[in-house]
């Protein structure tokens, strides 16, 4: 569904990744997994159309993203949500984050109208926002300040903006890394829910464990070039590349 | 209904020095305050309303853009902020005078040519601390904004969102360079009054500095008081508005 095919992002003087092919179906878990500073989240922002390849191409169900003009590039990039490996969450409340999605996808006029009721006092959550908050099991949060959340209450709910306005396709990065395994299965649960949903996802983890337990495929980011790409247990069990077998199993460290 | 509230403000201004008055035996002129304080607002307040409205968009425009030239551009501003008001005033003199581009206006001594000299000085540290505002919201939150499907609009909203304690800090910035600035409104206001005493073109600190100069030290000190007591109280009111929006 989603596409990157033969990208090349360099930052500075030096090339990140070159010549990168990889993609992304509906209803599958894709893990990146690679050591830092390799590009996976140079790599979840090209594939989040947010950064433009400097070769290559990215498409969406065969339409080149940055070939196409940019209001069909915004409709592009508003199929896709994603959570990012820092904090990035507004000065607001948890609802507004959550529905911040959703907003701006509204007309100005519903825009306006909408917070007019919210200053009136008389505004309801859509269900969309209340749906994807039970996802994190945020809902008991929901008129909290989003800057007086704890970091796993945070990331939960990064996650639930970008699942709320049901985007077809997820890029995470390093969602669970500073998580306490409590967190992290809130999640990897959350990650299971949206493939069931149909929406593809792409996770990028250093966490070979989680890749091995959330991942139907995994796409193995080493030296600028993806190293090995296939279903989650042949790669693990079975590498055929020589520096994925060493990385694998740790003897390869960066 | 704005007039009167209004009104209502300066009356009560009228208050502190008539209190002191009373203990030092000073009189003044029926009116004559609050005619200086409404003269003061006024022009302050309207170069400040105007300055934000050009500056606030300048400095959204410099944080979302790289152009050659930039850092320059931001010195020239940053210098902006110190250049002196005499030279403004003198500046904004000439240009209403008769030989000037905007001598057929004949804003000679008048509030609007105050206005724009108090425009001039406020624009560059209303400009300076909202453009350092707006460079201060986190590079995430903004791509969070625009991957999450904003347009450049909305990233804009978003910033400007992010940024709104920094920028209500530069527009009181701004406010207090205008309203405590003396050589330039004394340059093209004149300090003048009417017949009645009452203010034309005269606002607290060129009546303060008029009184000292004649010994008055009293009524200058009086009129002090009320400049600073309006300063704290726009402060105040802008802070409290502030506190409104946050529910930590
Ligand atoms: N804004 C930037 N400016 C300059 N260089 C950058 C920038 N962002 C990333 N880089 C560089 O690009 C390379 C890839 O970075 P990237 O963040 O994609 O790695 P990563 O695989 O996500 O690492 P980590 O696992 O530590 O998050 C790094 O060498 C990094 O220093
Ligand atoms: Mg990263």
């Amino acid at each position: 569904m989603l596409r990157a095919v033969g990208v090349s992002q360099s930052r500075g003087e030096e090339a990140v990744f070159r010549d990168l092919s990889v993609g992304v179906d509906a209803g599958e878990v894709l893990a990146v997994i690679g050591p830092s500073g390799v590009g996976k989240t140079t790599l979840l922002r090209t594939l989040a159309l947010s950064l433009e390849p400097e070769d290559g191409r990215v498409a969406f169900d065969g339409t080149d993203a940055w070939k196409a003009d940019d209001s069909e590039r915004l409709s592009l990039r508003r199929r896709t949500g994603m959570v990012f490996q820092e904090a990035s969450l507004f000065d607001a409340s948890v609802a507004r984050n959550v529905e911040y999605g959703l907003r701006v996808r509204r007309s100005w006029r519903d825009r306006l109208r909408d917070e007019l009721r919210s200053i009136a006092g008389s505004k309801k959550h859509p269900h969309a926002v209340r749906e994807s908050l039970e996802v994190v099991g945020l809902t008991g949060k929901t008129g909290q300040h989003a800057g007086s959340l704890s970091g796993g209450e945070a990331q939960r709910l990064s996650f639930a903006r970008a699942l709320a306005y049901d985007p077809d396709v997820l890029l995470l990065d390093e969602p669970t890394s500073d998580l306490d395994p409590r967190n992290t299965a809130v999640i990897e649960d959350a990650i299971a829910e949206a493939r069931d949903r149909d929406i593809g996802v792409v996770v990028a983890t250093h966490d070979m464990h989680q890749a091995e337990r959330i991942a139907d495929r995994v796409a193995v980011l080493l030296g600028k070039h993806i190293a090995e790409v296939g279903p989650t247990g042949s790669v693990f069990e079975n590498p055929r590349d020589e520096r994925t077998r060493k990385f694998i199993s740790g003897e390869l460290v960066y | 209904m704005e007039r009167r509230r209004i009104r209502g403000l300066t009356v009560s201004f009228e208050a502190i020095p008539q209190a002191l008055a009373g203990v030092l035996d000073l009189p003044f002129p029926e009116g004559y305050v609050s005619s200086i304080v409404y003269v003061s607002l006024y022009v302050s307040l309207t170069a400040v309303a105007l300055s934000t409205l050009f500056s606030v968009p300048v400095a959204v425009a410099m944080g979302f853009s790289e152009f050659p030239g930039k850092r320059f551009v931001k010195s020239v501003i940053n210098a902006g902020m110190g250049f002196p008001s005499v030279v403004v005033g003198l500046v904004v003199l000439f240009a209403v005078s008769n030989q000037g581009p905007l001598g057929p206006l004949e804003l000679v001594f008048t509030t609007e040519a105050m206005i724009i000299s108090q425009f001039v000085l406020a624009t560059p540290p209303i400009t300076a601390i909202s453009l350092a505002a707006i460079s201060g919201v986190r590079e995430n939150v903004r791509d969070a904004a625009r991957v999450l499907g904003g347009t450049r609009l909305d990233v804009a909203l978003v910033v400007l969102k992010e940024a709104r304690y920094g920028i209500a800090t530069a527009i009181l910035a701004g406010f207090g360079r205008a309203i405590s600035e003396v050589g330039s409104v004394l340059i093209v206001g004149g300090n003048i009054t009417s017949a009645d005493g009452v203010s034309k073109t005269r606002t607290l600190t060129t009546a303060i500095q008029l009184e000292a100069r004649q010994g008055q030290y009293g009524t200058a000190m009086a009129l002090g008081a009320v400049l600073v007591a309006l300063v704290l109280a726009v402060n105040a009111i802008v802070v409290r508005f502030g506190d409104q929006g946050v529910r930590r």
